[in-house]
Formats: structure tokens, sequence, C-alpha cells
């Protein structure tokens, strides 16, 4: 074999191997595309079958006939709107509500020492492994005995209490990111303590507030129990409402379900279009220390 | 995040927090109404004729009447919770199995006074009390029965339905013999539901609880649960089913008998069962061992509870309306297929005209028994551990002998 023979099977070789490894990546995204996508393809396909087509056997992929009366449904149903406006109220102060709180705490956690400081991250970390309902029970009669069960309050203050420990840790390790050198820069510039956080750090920290008030949102926009026990009818979220409105005792209403919760999903998905640049900046915050 | 970012980031959240301050933060007092507490008032067609019933009460007496919905599978906690709490109050929904755990706590009014002479029928009565203590009027009172899709029998050459076991398991066989696909009895055989084992127990002539409160599971219950398994070893039965399951299977024609409460030939309907199915479903009496045996069911309905408070009894005419006007009994009886409970208005022409509704409140809720466990405070855990059990031997893991012995065990201990 001459050098130019083999210089040219070489890159022969080379082309194979690199139309190989595509083969190989796209093959593995198709997959992992069809998984994550499946039971979304399956919710919106229900929420548009007959319901006499939705338990057909063997279950059809694609129906024969195809209705958008689920989705006028949910929109002739004014408890369902009211339902998703209490859901956009509680869940937006619970995320605001949230990155207020855990900017503090997690300034304080990341910049300063004092004693029992680890000991308290912890603290702060353990409420998140109670099981809900042994927290619903207490918050149930501690609300009670405030005179704060059937309002937004209620909700609120107890979506926060399972948002908060993680949003502090989330800012925290953010933060832990933010040099030192700035924030006494900012004292030598003369900046006090609430100068430094809301002139120095907040500005700085804009994705990971974003991505942290967007997992507070879903946490809230998705939580059924404390919802249910707390809000009282009027002032119920959309997650107990849809189960209220359909499933009964005897039957659930899986077209409308499905229909309603497509509906519901969107403000999330949009949430995340318009605020990816940050989320993933968020996200990826305080992975690689500079 | 810039300056002018900062800014309408700041002005969001102000303006989240003054909405949430607007739409108004303390809960509101209902004063002198009365509050009723349902499922069925959120559920499809159930929805318009409670509320008609309501708006009709209203319009008669002038009583304010607030409903409050919580779904079905949530509902008994959330009573529970509210009841703990001292936060409920008027008319409350109870599936009869709930009564047990509410009238524990000591909060609902002896309705004794308020249901004499109005004609509620024995049976319906008796699923109200707790401890000799009328706490419900009876709602509506049915069991729950096995219903048969005379269509599939009648294919598979079944032509009498069956009343003893033996002739049940030849058309079981003749079913699975006709069309393998077919599962012949969608006995229940998921955990959760296993408590169906109880009437065929009782069919085999076995105790669950004698009169002495201590947990019996003699030599019938093991008959009971052998045959049960091997109805599953045969493929006359299947594994892992649950009523959900059940009841679409059966209105798409692939089940030739189940159990289900009496709506189970308007569940078929709504689950979009062809109309010859829906016509052909027959209730029938669960089959006995023995010619001539009481044929076994547990007893099924929904109560109205009232909350002993200063406003009880304005409350408590309200349930006794709902539960006992003929009207509204009818009514209710025509859009959802619900016995009534009183002796006046299940003999009217309505009721007696409809077969299946008739056979199933002679045949079948007139032997019907309340479930040995409900009068427990663990009777919830007491039901587990003894579907955990069954389970077991359908799985082949246990022995049926072994299996009751060790439930026997585990249920007295939680009687305590």
């Amino acid at each position: 074999m001459t050098v130019g023979q083999y210089e040219m099977a070489s890159m022969a070789k080379s082309r194979r191997q690199i139309v190989s490894d595509k083969l190989v990546l796209y093959g593995a995204l198709l997959v992992i595309s069809l998984f994550a996508f499946f039971p979304i393809y399956w919710m919106l396909v229900t929420s548009l079958t007959p319901a006499k087509e939705v338990f057909a056997f063997p279950p059809r992929l694609f129906p024969s006939s195809l209705t958008l009366d689920y989705y006028r449904d949910f929109f002739n149903k004014p408890e369902l709107i009211r339902f998703f406006r209490n859901s956009v109220l509680v869940s937006s102060v619970t995320a605001v509500g949230s990155i207020i709180i855990s900017s503090y705490a997690a300034y304080s956690f990341s910049k300063f020492r004092y004693w029992g400081r680890k000991s308290l991250m912890f603290l702060v970390l353990s409420a998140q492994m109670f099981p809900q309902a042994l927290l619903l029970i207490a918050l149930y009669l501690m609300f009670d005995s405030l005179g704060l069960l059937n309002s937004y309050w209620a909700v609120i203050l107890a979506f926060t209490t399972f948002t908060l420990p993680l949003c502090i840790w989330m800012l925290k390790s953010y933060f832990d990111g933010i040099p030192n050198d700035l924030i006494e820069a900012a004292k030598v510039d003369g900046a006090n303590q609430f100068q430094i956080i809301h002139r120095v750090l907040l500005p700085i920290a804009a994705p990971a507030l974003v991505s942290t008030g967007l997992f507070a949102f879903i946490r809230g926009w998705n939580d059924f129990i404390y919802a249910l026990t707390l809000a009282g009818p009027e002032k119920m979220t959309l997650p107990p409402g849809l189960v209220l409105f359909y499933t009964g005792e005897f039957q659930t209403a899986w077209p409308n379900l499905m229909a309603a919760s497509l509906i519901v999903s969107l403000p999330i998905v949009v949430g995340f279009l318009i605020m990816q640049r940050y989320i993933v900046g968020g996200v990826t915050a305080g992975a690689v220390k500079g | 995040m810039n300056c002018k970012t900062r800014s309408k980031f700041t002005f969001v959240a102000a303006l989240v927090l003054v909405a949430a301050l607007a739409v108004g933060l303390v809960p509101a007092l209902a004063q002198g109404k009365i509050t009723f507490t349902a499922w069925s008032t959120n559920e499809g067609q159930s929805r318009d004729v409670i509320m008609a019933a309501v708006d009709a009460y209203s319009a008669d007496t002038g009583a304010e009447i607030e409903d409050v919905s919580y779904p079905y599978n949530e509902y008994l906690n959330q009573v529970l919770l509210q009841a703990r709490g001292g936060n409920i109050s008027g008319v409350a929904q109870l599936d009869i199995a709930w009564l047990a755990p509410l009238a524990q706590m000591g909060v609902l009014k002896d309705l004794g006074s308020v249901a004499e002479g109005v004609g509620y029928t024995d049976a319906a009565l008796s699923s109200g009390q707790y401890e000799g203590v009328q706490y419900g009027l009876p709602w509506t009172t049915a069991s729950i029965g096995m219903v048969a899709n005379t269509q599939l029998l009648e294919a598979a050459g079944i032509t009498e339905l069956p009343t003893t076991i033996e002739e049940f398991e030849a058309a079981l066989e003749a079913l699975k013999a006709y069309d393998p696909d077919v599962i012949p009895y969608a006995a229940m055989t998921d955990t959760a539901q296993l408590k169906d084992i109880i009437p065929w127990i009782w069919t085999f002539g076995g105790t669950i609880i004698d009169d002495e409160g201590n947990v019996v599971l003699d030599d019938g219950a093991v008959q009971a649960v052998d045959w049960y398994a091997s109805l599953l070893e045969r493929g006359l039965i299947a594994a892992d089913m649950d009523r959900f399951d059940a009841r679409q299977l059966f209105a798409q024609g692939r089940v030739g008998f189940y159990e289900d409460a009496i709506l189970a030939r308007s569940v078929a309907a709504g689950n979009e069962a062809d109309q010859a199915l829906v016509d052909g479903i027959v209730s029938l009496p669960r089959p006995v061992l023995n010619e001539g045996d009481t044929p076994q069911s547990l007893l099924w309905g929904h109560l109205l509870v009232v909350f002993d408070d200063d406003n009880a009894e304005a409350a408590a005419e309200f349930a006794k309306f709902l539960s006992s006007d003929q009207d509204t009994a009818l009514t209710y009886f025509d859009a959802l297929g619900l016995p009534p409970t009183t002796a006046d208005t299940l003999n009217s022409d309505t009721v007696q005209n409809d077969e299946y509704v008739k056979t199933w409140s002679e045949q079948v809720t007139a032997t019907a028994r309340t479930n040995p466990l409900w009068p427990y405070a663990e009777s919830a855990r007491m039901e587990s551990t003894l579907n955990e059990m069954v389970q077991a031997v359908l799985t082949g893991d246990m022995s049926a002998e072994d299996a009751m012995a060790q439930a026997r065990d585990e249920l007295n201990d939680l009687i305590g």
C-alpha cells in the first residue's frame, strides 16, 4: 500500500467512524426523546380522543377521530378558571417570598462565619426530609389556631416552608462562587450590608434568582395535598381542583383530566422558554468554583 | 441584571405581593349557614341532581346552604382533619364505611329522634348506627353485589344464572372455553381491594370476628381463600385486578361477572358500553355453597351525618329532607339509579318497575351485612392486614391456613 492509498484508507475509516458515532449519538437521542415525550404525546392524544375510544383495546396510538370538547369544557367551567387564578397568585407569591427570604439566608450562610452555622444549614435542609403528611397536620393545627385556614396566606406560608430549604441551598452555592474580594471592595467603598446584598450580590446572582424562583413556583404550582387541605373551597388551587372536578367515586374523566393538565402545564413551559437563559446559568451556578 | 431589569423585577415582585393582599388574605366566616360537605356535589350527573334538591329546599324553607366538596379519594381524611380542628359544621355525606372513625370523635349529633317515624327501612337505618346510636340518616342503601353480562353468558351457552358455587364454577369454565381472552370473573385481586373476600368467607361458613369481638378466621375462611386462589390458578379470575380495570373491561364486553356497587349499570353506560350490553346487565345474588344457604354480600351506601353544634337542628332537618323526601329521592333514583331508603319510596312504581334495582334490593341488599372490621378504630390497618394475607396466598407465598392464622394474630393485636 502506497502512502497515498494508506492516507485515503485512513480518511475513509475516519469518515466511517464519524458516521457511526453520529448514528449512535442520534439513535441514543431518539430513544431518550421517545422516552421523555411519549407521556406528553399520550396526554395530548387522550385529551383529543372521544371518551368511547380512550379505553379501546388494544390501545391505539392514533385515534380514529379527534375532538376539542374537553378543552372547551375546561374553559366553560368558571370554577376551574378561579382555581387557575388562585394557582397563579399563590405560586407567584411563594416564588417571590422564597427568593427574598432565601437570598438573605443564603448570604448569611455563604459569607459569614459564626458558631452553629453548619448545624443550622443542615437543620434547614432536614426540614425537607420530613414526610409532607406529618408537616401537614402540624401546619393545619397551627394555622387553625392562628385563624389562617382557608386563606391564601395558609397556602403561601405552607408552600414557602417546603421551598425554602432547597432555595437557600441553591442560592448559597451560587453566592459561594462570588469572590469575597467583591464584597471587601464594596466595604472599602463604604457600602453597608444592605447595600452589599442589593447592589453587589443580587445583581450578579440574577440567573440563580430566576432559577430558584422558578423552582419555588413549580413546587407551589404542582402541590396537591397542602392546597387541598389548607386552602378551602374558595382558595383551592388547580391540582386539587382538577381532581375534584374530574375524578369521582366511580369514574375518572381521563380525557378532561388530560386536557386540563396540558392547559395548566402551559405557564410552566412558557416560563421555561422565556427564562431558559437564566435557568441554565442558575442551575449550573456553583458547579465550578472560580 | 442591570438597573432597568432590576427595577422591573422589583416592580413585578411588589405587584404580586399587593395582589395577594388585595385578593383577600383573611378567611370569610360564614355565620348561620348550613354547610353541606359532600363529594357527590361535584361529580358529573349527581351534581346537578343534588344541587337542584338543595336549591328547592332553600327556596321552600329560606335556609341558606353552602356546599363544600372534596374529591372522594381524599374525602375522609379531609373531614376527619376538619372535625379534629372543629372546623366543620352542618351536614356531611359519608360512605357507610366511614361512620365509625367520625362517630368515635364525638362530634356527631344523635339523629335517633330525627329518624323516628320517617319510614326508613331497618336495613337502611342500621347502616347509620354506631354502637346502637343513630348517627347517620341513610341517603342511599344498597350493597356490593354481583353483576353479569347476559349477552356474553348467552354467547357462551349459559342460559341460567348460577346459584351455587358449583354452577358458578361451571359458568366460569364455559366462559373461558368460549373465549380465552374473556375474564370469566373479574374478582378483585389487587391488594387494596381484597376486602371482597369477606362475603366469600361468609359463603363458606367462615367467621371473621365473633360476637365477643375476637378474630376467628376459621376453617371457612381458609376454604374460601383456598378456593379464591384455585380460581386464579385455573385462569377463571385474573391477577392484579382492581375495580377500575374490572369496570372498563366489563364495559368492553370482556368480563362475564364482577362485583360492584349498585351503580354498576350506570357506570358501564358511562364507560360507553354498547346499549345492548347495558340492557343485558343483570344483578344476581352471590352463589351459595349449598342450595338453600343465604346469599352473602357487603352492605354499601351513603349516609348524611350532622355535626353537633348550635345549628344542628336546622342541619338535621335538611338531612332528613334530602334522604326521605319522596320526590327528591325518586329524582335521585331516576338520574343515578341509587335506591332510596324509605319503605314508601322503595315500594313506589318507579322503583318497582326497574327489574335490575328490584332484584338487587330484594335479593342482594336484603341479606347484606356490614363489614365486620368497620367498627374498630384500626379498621383501615385491619383491612390492609387481611388483604395482604390473602394476597400472599394468591401469589403462592403462603398456605391459606398459615395466612389466616397470621391474619388472626395480627388482627387481634390491632383490636387490642
